[in-house]
Order: C-alpha cells, then sequence, then structure tokens
C-alpha cells in the first residue's frame, strides 16, 4: 500500500513518531508528504491490524529490537523465558510494570515506533519514568 | 496523476525488504538441512510424537543427524519426550537461539523450549477480548520464528511433529516448499481412519507428497509371551492406503515400554530395536528413507 499526494504527485512518507495506538485495537499510522508537509492518517480496524501482524514486521523498518531471534515470540508470548525477552526499553528511562505491559500490548509491528514516541514525549518533558498516566498524555497529544 | 507502479519505493515502512529478509534468513537456514518429513494426523491422540520421536531415534541410530520441528504450539510433547527440561537455558547470539539436545543427541525446537516454566500454556495476550484471528496470526509468524531463528546446524533430517488437524500444513508448504513429503499416522480405528481420510484427501489436492500411512497399535504385544492381539476394532488400514492410492508403511504395534520409556526421557527404539515394535519403527525408516531416494534420484 502506498499513499499520494495528490496536489504535489508525490509519494507520502510512513512517519515513525507520534503513533501511540490502542493496545491490540484500532491503529493510526501517519503518512506526510516531504513536498507540501501534509499529513494523512491512515486508521486500521482491529481486524485490519490483526492481519498486518501475521507479517512479523516492524513498520518504518525492523529496529534493534525487532530484529533478535524469535523476536515475536519471546515479545509477544504472555509468559515467554525472561532471556527472550529483548523487548525492555534500550535507553535509562524507568518503565513501571504497567507501562510495559501496556507497550508490549501495542501490535509488535508499531510497537517500536509507539515506543519511540512515548521515549520522545519523556525526554522532552524531562521524566524519567514511565507509567501508565504518561502514556494517556501521550496519547492525548498525538491524538490517536 | 502516478499510478503504484510509478512510485518507487514502500515510503518508508520498509515492509517488502523485511519480508524478503525473513525469507532469506529461513532459506539459509533450511539449505542445511537436506531432507524435511512432516508426521502428521487429521486425529489427535494416534500417537504422533511418540512415532516421531522414535523415528528420529532410529535414523539417529543409523548414523544420521537428526532434529525435531515441534510444531504442535499448544500442546508441545517434544521436549518431554527427549528429556529436554523446561529449566535448561537458552543459548542465544545473533544467529538465533540453539538448538536443544535430545536423548541420542537429536536437536529439537520446541515451544516448550520458551516457556517460562513447565506447566505454562502457550498464550499470545492476557486479553480474554483477544479474536481467534489474533491468535492464529501468531501462531503463523511463531512457526516461521522457530524454523528460521533456530541455529539447527547441519542436519540429514528434520522431523516436523505436526498438531492434529491438517490446517497446519498450510504454514509448513508455505515455509518449506522442498518437503520431501508427509507421514499419515492413523490408529485402526474408523473414527481415527475416517478424519485421517479427510487429511490425505486434503494433501493430495494440496499436491503435498505423501510418503505413506503408518498404522499405529495396530496390535498389542504381549510382554509376557510377545504374542499380538488387536487393540481396537475396524478395518485394515491398509485398504485406507490402496483406496487413497498411497504407500502402506505398516503396522507399528503397541508396546506399553514405548510409553514407559518416553515418559521417562529415554527413547523406546534406542533400548529395544530388536523387539517386534522396534523392528516395525525401523521397517517405517526404510519406508521413509527409500521414498525420498526414489524422489531424489
Amino acid at each position: 500500500m502506498k499513499f499520494l499526494c495528490i496536489p504535489c504527485d508525490e509519494q507520502m512518507e510512513t512517519q515513525t513518531d507520534g503513533i501511540m495506538p490502542e493496545e491490540n485495537k484500532n491503529l493510526a499510522m501517519k503518512f506526510k508528504c516531504k513536498k507540501c508537509g501534509h499529513m494523512i492518517a491512515m486508521l486500521t480496524n482491529q481486524f485490519e491490524t490483526e492481519f498486518v501482524s501475521k507479517l512479523g514486521v516492524e513498520m518504518g523498518g525492523a529496529s534493534s529490537v525487532g530484529s533478535g531471534p524469535m523476536s515475536m515470540v519471546g515479545s509477544q508470548l504472555s509468559q515467554a523465558k525472561k532471556e527472550l525477552d529483548k523487548g525492555k526499553p534500550e535507553d535509562n528511562l524507568v518503565w513501571t510494570e504497567e507501562a510495559q505491559v501496556r507497550i508490549k500490548k501495542v501490535p509488535f509491528f508499531v510497537r517500536n515506533m509507539a515506543k519511540k514516541t512515548v521515549i520522545n514525549f519523556a525526554l522532552e518533558k524531562g521524566v524519567t519514568l514511565i507509567d501508565a498516566k504518561l502514556m494517556d498524555e501521550v496519547r492525548e497529544k498525538v491524538g490517536m | 496523476m502516478k499510478t503504484y507502479e510509478d512510485l518507487a519505493g514502500d515510503g518508508g515502512s520498509n515492509i517488502i525488504s523485511q519480508v524478503v529478509s525473513q525469507r532469506e534468513k529461513l532459506r539459509a537456514r533450511l539449505d542445511k538441512i537436506k531432507h524435511k518429513v512432516a508426521l502428521m494426523s487429521g486425529k489427535g491422540g494416534v500417537g504422533k510424537s511418540s512415532i516421531t520421536a522414535n523415528i528420529a531415534a532410529c535414523l539417529a541410530d543409523r548414523g544420521h543427524t537428526v532434529g525435531i520441528l515441534d510444531a504442535d504450539l499448544n500442546g508441545p510433547s517434544i521436549c518431554h519426550l527427549l528429556g529436554v527440561g523446561n529449566d535448561e537455558k537458552l543459548v542465544i547470539n545473533d544467529d538465533g537461539i540453539k538448538a536443544g539436545e535430545g536423548a541420542m543427541g537429536i536437536k529439537i525446537m520446541s515451544m516448550d523450549m520458551l516457556l517460562s516454566s513447565p506447566d505454562t500454556p502457550v498464550m499470545w495476550t492476557d486479553d480474554a477480548g483477544a479474536t481467534s484471528t489474533w491468535v492464529s496470526t501468531m501462531e503463523s509468524t511463531a512457526l516461521r520464528e522457530l524454523l528460521a531463528d533456530t541455529i539447527w546446524g547441519e542436519l540429514d533430517y528434520l522431523l516436523i511433529d505436526m498438531p492434529p488437524g491438517s490446517d497446519r500444513m498450510d504454514n509448513i508448504r508455505d515455509l518449506i516448499p522442498e518437503l520431501a513429503g508427509v507421514v499419515e499416522i492413523t490408529i485402526p480405528s474408523q473414527l481415527s481412519q475416517h478424519i485421517v481420510s479427510k487429511s490425505i484427501t486434503k494433501n493430495s489436492k494440496m499436491g503435498v507428497p505423501i510418503i505413506g500411512l503408518i498404522e499405529n497399535m495396530a496390535t498389542y504385544i504381549c510382554p509376557h509371551c510377545d504374542k499380538e492381539g488387536k487393540l481396537f476394532e475396524g478395518q485394515d488400514a491398509e485398504l485406507l492406503s490402496s483406496k487413497k492410492g498411497i504407500n502402506y508403511i505398516g503396522k507399528i504395534p503397541f508396546d506399553t515400554r514405548v510409553s514407559r520409556k518416553t515418559d521417562s526421557g529415554s527413547l523406546f527404539y534406542a533400548e529395544n530395536k530388536d523387539s517386534i515394535t522396534g523392528k516395525a519403527i525401523a521397517g517405517a525408516v526404510d519406508s521413509i528413507i527409500k521414498f525420498i531416494e526414489n524422489k531424489t534420484n
């Protein structure tokens, strides 16, 4: 699937920041025209979201988290062995248990984009603790 | 206005290159394995996993390098059968996860190796509202990861212990197009043969090579006098194979030592290859090898 900015006749680009979907449910992906800067959002329902999940890919490119062995099994399995769980934040921020559970519920293929959005928001705000309240704030800010 | 074909690249989604990369990784892994054989049955409880484990034992006994992929994601039993405990630490590096090593050096990968405790079920979410679509999409991807991200090394044979039913074969066909074939397993009961018949028909229609039919628990061997008696009523499964036009691999008699040995993480075949059941397992292996040799030549 590709998106075209009709006035500019240019392909729109996937935006890898500003994503904070409802866990496991609807999904909003942002696309931007690099010529005029116009942005649109593609909204998917739960079934469409699940369908894309089957691919085991990450929108916007495989991250270091996603490229490890058995990344989908390790991050998606409800009670996987600890050594498989490479999905923990790779920065110095502290995620509460609830926040970790919530980010884990974001569909795999956009999880790292969502994580990046939360991390950037926390850094901008100057906080080091990511909790559920902060994640709600992020969602409110990005409007999706 | 530009069309789809006019737009170069994927707009930054990077999906196509990731899918290509996944395929390349899988291919590189499978290219090191000479023969891939699936063991399946439309019906549950016919002894697929025990047969798989003992066929692997027979192959290993003949000097082949063997691995087993436990494709029964929700009812994994291969770890138990080959004595690989859930407490064994995973060896993970950038290339993948090292396959577990069971009895007779047989390499294995199973969901049981990845779960936090022996009695943990395979659950893809704790959300009670998750749809069945969600779960099935996770299983398809999990199967690919189990195959592609396991460091199997060079193998002569990879046996795939399939779950009951025939739906998972669609995934396997897609992941392993060069599959040497499937071994269908039934017990003599009419019900089992009725269901396995559907599985054979489906595989035939889908162009999946069928190595043949094994009739497991065909008879019962008395541990005291070695006499054989019938365990189930039902027509001879050889008739089913003849009706379906597939090879009848043969009967494997039930021997109480099969379950006793496998429950203790040891393999029946390794210690009882000269028993009636052991010889039947060896006969099944002869048929599998012959089928593959004929196909290859």
